[in-house]
């Protein structure tokens, strides 16, 4: 052994300095330290609600980010007007109830009184003509919500009138739908503070960012709805799938959504652990290129919709955890249209391609993207199930960047991808089948249906208006301008300490009923 | 050649020669520093030029799924994104000179401060993956030369190669398995600065700390094995041996100061390879390094963060080329003289 002593000499004075200065550098921290578990300023709120999510939000102004991860946080720092309940539903938040014109065009609501944002400043309808108008002014990317608004005023300083240019029936659910439309202070986002430490009117306030690791919040005690009941959130970015489960298993942390689909069925036995696996609204689907030939044919586009197994897809992109459907609203939605044509059948499916003229091997580009791995899983099966129809599928998984950028050009014959966050149809169905529609990148395109959505989007009568987006529903999957594959579930787990939690369908994260038990 | 003329020329003034007479050291690193700003400045350019070849658009991603060509337009505007290219490259260079790198496209902070933000969690797994790495690797590269073809020796081969074809989030998970989930010994994941906690900084090191500094020995081991079986067959070593040096003395003075050079070249490959980020590492400990940071900002196409990461890191690297190259003279006398 003393020959292997050999690293006495200079080893240890290198050691040593690489320790020293590993010391020194890791010294250098620029984040301030805030303590949150000393900040029970809310009256009887206890412990610190520790959460892991699967990434890193890329900032939190809620009207600028499109980031899933960042409206996890945000969903318990601001308001809205108005906010879904757990059936969708929309339901006083900001705004305590609201009244419409007779002619539809002008929509008059009373603000809460006694509201605060987090700094301590006073809540006030100017906020929320501010907030609005900063969505349309600044063009940012919800403004297409208020496409139909004439004019936001404050009649008041609790009373909002929203004008508008012809009748909005989802005018509710484009202002309180999600987060994105949220209420936010103007000196926060004048001061420029607003992207990393916003600041809301939500049961919790941003106190720390430690960027790469964590964001902590605070809990709110003089929210309008009652202070929370947890003295603070920390929120971290465990993206491994494997790491965060270990985590809640092991206690370090309380809640995940960070879980891999094939991961769900060991949390199914986990002592200790409750897992929530409800069905949401999010739909995935195909939808093939209708600029180039032979998918411009509506036979031929049929038939890779007969051919394929829904089933079989699920099963290998999600391990189960999805309900498959034919259209793009699920059973639970009040939305939901039954439809069933396309049972796999291939015999069906080499007749239609025929009778389009179509023989020998055809080529098929497949774009899917690295980052959601379940496009690629599909895209295998699918170029299995395609082959007995003489469909050469080549997959190509390029990250999502570059996805997007190939499906606005037109670079695909086919592609794959998930719409989230649905709640009113026209926000989908209007942009993706409409012709010349913001997502329309197949380039689909049908008079009736465009008459069906220009209808539904003034339509005030409901019943009228669910007939008409049932219709276009139909024809648009009759055309197969998108295949509809599946709705995923919703999956968390957390620790059965954890009380007063739902596991939401439109995957609002919300904690402001939350105790630990 | 300045001592030449001052002896030999009759009209020459001695005081310009003495000025030109630089201590070695100071030449040394004034040339170092000048051609490190070149590879610097050239860093930029060509990291400037790859990401915009590449194809992905900043604003398209983060307007995400629902957006209108209005909103595209005024997203790009604003962030100075519908400027000409050489206009964007020329602003760039310029501002990066004078020490500003920018602005981060997704949250609007410097990205000086970001990357500053990272550096600690990035030294603290790369120091301690060092340090676990030579206490593996020197023992054993030098244990298995000196018993080639031994069964220690086919014993360390075995492991090193294990190592090395091992993936490392493999051996991660494994740590996090057997150390957090089993034996609940240590925290899975995360990241504390030692100012806040340094017991607790120290604990959630431990693992990634070890699954760097594992795949690195692997490594390590390997390359000093060779380089002390190279200087084991040399003449002097024979020589020493067969004038009856003690083994402990002939190990230690004739064999590993000899193979010092390479056994320092290889750390320092492998302390920068860490230090400019160990992505898998990183994710699978949710550990706030450079590489998340870098694998983030490049799927966003946030072009400053990645054009100062990049150079952050070409940074580091020359830096520790250099510290090496400091050391080749402290531990090789010829060096020093030439």
């Amino acid at each position: 052994m003393a020959r292997v002593a050999v690293s006495r000499g200079r080893g240890p004075a290198v050691i040593a300095g690489a320790v020293a200065a590993a010391l020194l550098l890791a010294g250098c921290s620029t984040g301030s330290k805030v303590d949150v578990k000393g900040s029970g300023g809310a009256g009887g709120a206890s412990g610190t609600l520790k959460v892991a999510i699967a990434g890193e939000p890329d900032q939190l102004d809620p009207q600028k980010t499109s980031s899933y991860f960042s409206f996890e946080v945000l969903e318990n720092v601001f308001d809205t007007l108005v906010e879904p309940d757990a059936k969708l539903t929309m339901q006083p938040a900001l705004a305590k109830s609201w009244t419409t014109s007779t002619d539809q065009l002008t929509w008059t609501f009373s603000l809460r009184q006694g509201v605060t944002f987090q700094d301590g400043s006073k809540f006030s309808a100017s906020d929320v003509v501010y907030s609005y108008n900063r969505i349309i002014d600044d063009k940012l990317s919800n403004a297409y919500k208020f496409a139909n608004v004439k004019s936001v005023t404050a009649k008041d300083p609790s009373t909002v009138v929203i004008s508008l240019k012809q009748p909005t029936p989802n005018l509710l659910s484009n202002l309180g739908g999600f987060k994105g439309m949220a209420i936010v202070e103007k000196s926060n986002v004048t001061d420029k503070k607003i992207a990393t430490q916003p600041i809301g009117t939500g049961p919790f306030s941003v106190a720390k960012w430690t960027q790469g690791d964590s964001i902590t919040l605070k809990a709110n005690p003089k929210y309008w709805g009652g202070a929370p009941k947890v003295a603070g959130i920390t929120y971290r970015f465990i993206s491994s799938g494997a790491t965060a489960i270990a985590a809640l298993k092991s206690g370090e942390i309380d809640w995940t959504d960070s879980i891999p689909a094939q991961q769900v069925s060991t949390l199914k036995s986990a002592s200790g652990i409750t897992l929530g696996n409800v069905p949401s609204n999010d739909y995935w689907y195909l939808a093939l290129n209708e600029k180039r030939k032979p998918w411009n044919d509506v036979r031929v586009r049929q038939a890779i919709a007969y051919a394929i197994n829904r089933d079989d897809i699920v099963k290998v992109a999600k391990y189960g955890n999805a309900q498959v459907n034919e259209l793009a609203i699920p059973k639970q939605s009040a939305w939901y249209t039954s439809y069933d044509k396309y049972s796999t059948n291939i015999a069906k499916a080499k007749q239609l391609l025929s009778q389009a003229g179509v023989s020998g091997t055809v080529k098929l580009d497949f774009l899917a993207t690295s980052d959601y791995p379940e496009t690629v899983s599909a895209a295998q099966v699918i170029a299995d199930e395609l082959q007995p129809l003489g469909i050469k599928v080549s997959i190509r998984t390029p990250d999502f960047a570059t996805w997007l950028q190939q499906q606005n050009s037109g670079k695909f014959d086919m592609l794959m991808m998930g719409w989230l966050g649905n709640i009113d149809p026209d926000d989908f169905y209007y942009n993706q089948h409409h012709t010349g529609g913001g997502s329309n990148a197949q380039g689909y395109s049908n008079k009736t249906v465009d008459k069906l959505l220009d209808a539904a989007r003034t339509e005030t009568d409901q019943a009228k208006r669910k007939q008409d987006y049932a219709q276009a529903a139909t024809q648009i999957a009759d055309d197969a301008s998108y295949i509809y594959l599946y709705n995923p579930t919703v999956i968390q787990a957390y620790d059965s300490k954890v009380k007063g939690y739902t596991v939401r369908g439109d995957r609002a994260i919300r904690f402001k009923d939350v105790s630990l038990g | 050649m300045a001592d030449a003329r001052v002896a030999g020329g009759p009209g020459d003034v001695a005081p310009p020669a003495r000025r030109r007479q630089a201590h070695p050291l100071v030449r040394f690193l004034l040339h170092r520093l000048g051609s490190s700003l070149v590879v610097l400045l050239g860093v930029m350019v060509v990291v400037f030029v790859l990401i915009h070849l590449v194809p992905g658009d900043p604003v398209r991603i983060a307007l995400g799924t629902r957006y209108t060509k209005e909103s595209y337009d005024a997203l790009r505007a604003a962030n100075g994104l519908d400027r000409p290219l050489w206009l964007q490259f020329v602003t760039y260079i310029g501002h990066a000179l004078s020490g500003d790198l920018g602005t981060s496209f997704r949250d609007g902070e410097p990205v000086t401060m970001t990357l500053l933000g990272r550096l600690p969690a990035t030294a603290s797994l790369a120091l301690v993956g060092i340090v676990i790495a030579l206490a593996i690797a020197v023992p054993a590269g030098i244990w298995s030369a000196l018993h080639q073809g031994r069964a220690s020796d086919a014993v360390v081969r075995a492991l090193s190669q294990l190592g090395v074809s091992v993936p490392d989030f493999w051996v991660g998970m494994l740590l996090i398995t057997v150390f957090s989930s089993l034996l609940r010994l240590l925290p899975s994941s995360g990241y504390v600065p030692i100012t806040e906690d340094p017991v607790e900084w120290l604990r959630r090191v431990i693992l990634p700390g070890t699954t760097v500094g594992v795949v690195a020995a692997a490594i390590m081991t390997r390359y000093i094995r060779a380089a002390v079986l190279d200087v084991a067959d040399l003449g002097h070593v024979r020589t020493a041996r067969s004038k009856g040096l003690a083994p402990r003395v002939v190990v230690l003075r004739h064999i590993v100061r000899n193979a010092l050079i390479p056994m320092l070249t290889i750390t320092g490959i492998q302390l920068a390879t860490i230090l400019g980020g160990v992505i898998v590492v990183e994710v699978v400990f949710a550990w706030p390094g450079l590489g998340l940071l870098v694998y983030s900002a490049v799927a966003a196409r946030d072009y400053a963060l990645i054009q100062g990461a990049v150079l952050l890191i070409a940074a580091l690297f020359l830096l520790i080329n250099f510290l090496v190259d400091v050391l080749y003279a402290v531990a090789d006398p010829r060096i020093r003289l030439a």
